[in-house]
């Protein structure tokens, strides 16, 4: 991982927010956090981190709401996000990848396939 | 009208003109024929007039002659003649006779004239007769003045006979004339009324059958809101056609009927899919940090570097929890599904209510305090026991007491009993709370299955959305009720009715 920027892990649930942090730093990725979707779009345009991982169910902004926010801002818009959430239907990949989501990832996460998912985009 | 009605209407007038010619006719025939007598009375009795004319004439000559051969010679009257001459005479009379019986009533006095006259005339000649050989006897049978006057008479007679005759004559023609026309127009009218009458039932007849099959085209084309209801006929067309829009009536309802039936089955449908994804979604929550942080500690147990015990068991603690969320989440639906197919029975115990909920608060004391919120449980020791489900009891105020903790922040929850005053054997509870509230939207859906308040609440408040429905199913189970009421941003009150025997339940009250 060539990029110094850090990725960004939007995840309410403090349990698996901390999981994911300390698994991500462990594969050595810089990480920073937020716990909902409006905290999120702050981060994203003051931080531009590489990557975002977002879980969909977030309270205060969700992260359907925050995803199309973020395509439509011109300064965002860029960032690649991946969907991360427990539903895991169908029509929910379709609803994530709608919101502008780049990838989509379910809960309980593969990490392997999540690290290669991550590596993928944020190269781009 | 209905069409039988106007066919027998038809057929009674068409009936009635043509007894109205028939009758029109035998009253012709018989003026006719009446007239016909009395004109062949005339005819008859004007012959007997000038019958008697001639014979009045010719014993005029005979007594005349006889007049002068009394004068000239002595010759008497033998009997036979005298006999013979009364005949004459007699056959006269008799014939005058039949002139007065044929006699129309409009000349009986002109012929009572000439009786009075004749009589007179004929008693002179019989007595003359009678008298003819008494040499004494003088009647002077030259004075013409009787015969003429009974001449005249019968002339005058004769004459208005025939006056009359032609009058009647006359009125038979015009008799036969009219009730020649009468026929003749009853004839026309008859058939005139027989067209019209055919052609007008056959063009309304046709009208209504035109509209009939629109109306059955239409209702067979499927608008079956459509309604033939331009038939102004009360009788069989009518009937028809309130048949046909009784049977597309019947059809929409049908229709509508298996609509709903399909509405309700893709509704259902719909509910078991999002109750799927719902359990996915749940059971993929805890999983998700009972598989991250295994595979985490599995990683780090790979590593060289020193294992931080403390961190360890920290993370393990969380494994547990996560495990142990799980357990109950399956247990739930379980639960859920257990009562929606009926497997769900109740277990019933003599137990004391007070005591269950004072014991679900004590073990929600932590997370009260986390929350700083006060909870204030009212005396309960005054309550009578109860004969229920003590564990599903239980489960209710655990539900709605860590419902009432979680949704509210530094705030005050209530738990208050009472016996119901109107309904002997019954027990109220209610669960207070100062917390977010909901709106009359939300509180008519909260206690369905995987439902909160909105999509944002689980994300907020966590939880499955299982509880309340649980709760709801618990409640009937034992024989009660659960009811909301709630206030957005004023808190909600649950409240749980419940009997003290499941039995009391079944009782008509």
């Amino acid at each position: 991982m060539t990029d110094s920027r850090p990725i960004l892990l939007v995840e309410d649930n403090e349990m698996n927010r901390d999981m994911l942090i300390r698994r991500l730093h462990r594969a050595g990725l810089e990480v920073i956090a937020a716990e909902n979707g409006q905290q999120a779009l702050e981060l994203m345009a003051s931080e531009q981190p590489a990557l975002v991982l977002m879980d969909m169910n977030l309270p205060i902004m969700d992260g359907w709401s925050a995803c199309r926010k973020a395509r439509e801002d011109e300064q965002i818009r860029h960032i690649p996000i991946i969907a991360l959430t427990a539903h895991a239907m169908e029509a929910d990949r379709v609803n994530a990848m709608k919101a502008g989501c780049d990838d989509y990832a379910t809960k309980p996460v593969d990490f392997p396939e999540l690290l290669s998912k991550i590596k993928k985009l944020a190269r781009t | 009208m209905s069409l039988r009605r106007r066919l027998t209407l038809s057929l009674v007038a068409i009936l009635i003109l043509f007894a109205a010619n028939v009758g029109t006719h035998f009253w012709g025939s018989f003026s006719r024929s009446e007239s016909m007598v009395a004109y062949s009375d005339l005819v008859t009795a004007t012959q007997l007039s000038s019958e008697i004319e001639q014979l009045l004439e010719g014993q005029q000559q005979q007594i005349l002659v006889l007049a002068t051969l009394r004068e000239t010679t002595e010759d008497q009257l033998d009997a036979e003649e005298l006999a013979r001459a009364e005949r004459d005479i007699k056959l006269i009379e008799n014939t005058l006779r039949r002139l007065g019986n044929l006699s129309h009533a409009d000349l009986r006095a002109d012929f009572q004239q000439l009786w009075r006259s004749s009589d007179a005339l004929l008693g002179r000649w019989l007595e003359f007769y009678r008298n003819y050989n008494d040499p004494g006897f003088n009647l002077d049978v030259n004075d013409p003045v009787p015969f003429v006057e009974t001449a005249e008479w019968l002339k005058s007679l004769e004459q208005r006979q025939t006056a009359l005759a032609v009058e009647r004559a006359n009125i038979i023609d015009r008799t036969i004339e009219l009730t020649d026309r009468i026929t003749a127009i009853g004839f026309f009218a008859t058939i005139a009324l027989t067209t019209l009458l055919g052609f007008s039932l056959v063009r309304y007849t046709g009208k209504s059958l035109k509209r009939l099959k629109t109306g059955t085209q239409r209702i067979g084309s499927g608008d079956l809101n459509y309604r033939i209801d331009n038939i102004d006929d009360r009788g069989e067309l009518g009937d028809l056609a309130m048949a046909f829009n009784d049977m597309a009536d019947r059809l929409r309802n049908a229709i509508e009927d298996v609509r709903q039936a399909k509405d309700a089955a893709d509704e259902a449908n719909a509910t078991k899919s999002l109750f799927l994804a719902n359990v996915s979604h749940e059971l993929r929550t805890p999983l998700n940090a009972i598989i991250g942080y295994s595979e985490m500690l599995h990683d780090e147990l790979d590593d060289q570097a020193d294992i931080d015990r403390p961190q360890m068991q920290n993370d393990l603690d969380k494994i547990i929890t996560s495990g142990r969320q799980l357990l109950s989440l399956i247990n739930d639906i379980l639960d859920l599904s257990k009562i929606e197919t009926g497997k769900m029975s109740l277990h019933c115990e003599d137990f004391h209510p007070g005591t269950i909920i004072e014991e679900v608060c004590e073990s929600l004391a932590p997370l009260l305090l986390e929350k700083d919120t006060e909870l204030t449980l009212q005396d309960m020791d005054s309550l009578p026991s109860v004969y229920n489900d003590a564990t599903k009891f239980r489960q209710v105020f655990v539900n709605l007491l860590s419902n009432a903790c979680k949704f509210t922040e530094k705030g005050r929850i209530e738990v208050n009993a009472c016996e119901l005053e109107n309904l002997d054997g019954w027990l109220s509870f209610s669960v207070s709370d100062t917390g977010i509230g909901m709106t009359p939207e939300q509180q008519a859906r909260v206690f369905d299955a995987f439902v909160q308040a909105d999509a944002s609440t689980s994300a907020n408040y966590g939880g499955t959305g299982l509880g309340l429905a649980i709760c709801h199913e618990f409640c009937e189970l034992m024989g009660g009720t659960i009811t909301v009421d709630s206030e957005p941003g004023k808190g909600s009150t649950f409240t749980v009715v419940i009997p003290s025997d499941p039995e009391l339940a079944l009782e008509d009250v």
